[in-house]
């Protein structure tokens, strides 16, 4: 197997050179497995883009609710949390399919906990201002 | 359909693999127009570049959707020989896509002015 001398194996013709050089080596996985990693790529890419109409929404339609400046932390948050996610989004599908090439363990997504502390960082603000909002 | 024409391939998964996975891209792409209807409600105050968003959103989610057939194919064929090379420049592109859209919303909330 490793006495191989070309000096280009090619494991897998048919794929373009950009995607042979981010998915160097292993073997081609299970394609049900590389699908199902394209379909949690997406989800992960469908909750960014909520979170991206969400701090719109909130920088559009909540002038008379809000002061300024929450309005406008909010709206920042959720959007970097959107750019994150949906940056983060691609490099887990890529380290997953990397992971699946060499037949190691998956990695754990870093990701999900930006996620979690994201959106309670968001929701305690929210909070703290309706607690402090005078009535 | 658009699928039903020429010899569309054929697969023996009963996982429905290819299908999940399509049907995973069409959703993605309803997000998309729902984010661009949202960001139409920012053209009344920041005009042109707003139309940017917009724009920048319905172009992705016009990709994905033209894209889809072949995609779908490509899906089928990898099924029935068992490789299915992963898709890089597709989600490359929409995890850029979503991200350059991020940064333009970030732009406008803290440098455009609100004039509404």
């Amino acid at each position: 197997m490793a006495t191989s001398a070309s000096p280009t194996p090619d494991p897998a013709p048919g794929r373009n050179k950009f995607s042979t050089r981010l998915l160097r080596g292993g073997t081609e996985p299970d394609p049900r497995f590389t699908l199902a990693n394209e379909r949690t790529f997406l989800a992960w890419i469908r909750t960014s883009l909520a979170l991206l109409a969400g701090g719109i929404a909130v920088e559009a339609f909540t002038t008379e609710l809000f002061v300024t400046e929450i309005r406008k932390t909010v709206a920042i948050l959720l959007l970097v949390l959107a750019m994150v996610i949906g940056a983060g989004a691609f490099f887990r599908w890529l380290n997953v399919e990397r992971a699946m090439r060499h037949k190691t363990p998956l990695p754990l997504p870093l990701i999900a906990p930006i996620l979690a502390v994201g959106g309670a960082v968001v929701a305690a603000i929210l909070v703290v201002f309706v607690v402090l909002r005078p009535l | 359909m658009a699928l039903r024409r020429g010899p569309a391939p054929e697969h023996n998964d009963a996982g429905l693999q290819p299908e999940r996975t399509s049907l995973a891209w069409g959703r993605t792409t309803m997000a998309m127009v729902v984010a661009a209807a949202i960001f139409l409600r920012w053209m009344p105050h920041h005009g042109w570049f707003a139309g940017i968003l917009v724009a920048v959103t319905l172009v992705t989610a016009l990709a994905i959707n033209l894209t889809q057939k072949l995609r779908y194919h490509r899906a089928v064929r990898g099924i029935a020989s068992e490789t299915v090379h992963a898709d890089v420049i597709g989600v490359l592109f929409t995890s850029a896509s979503v991200f350059v859209l991020g940064a333009l919303g970030i732009y406008t909330v803290l440098f455009l002015p609100v004039d509404g």
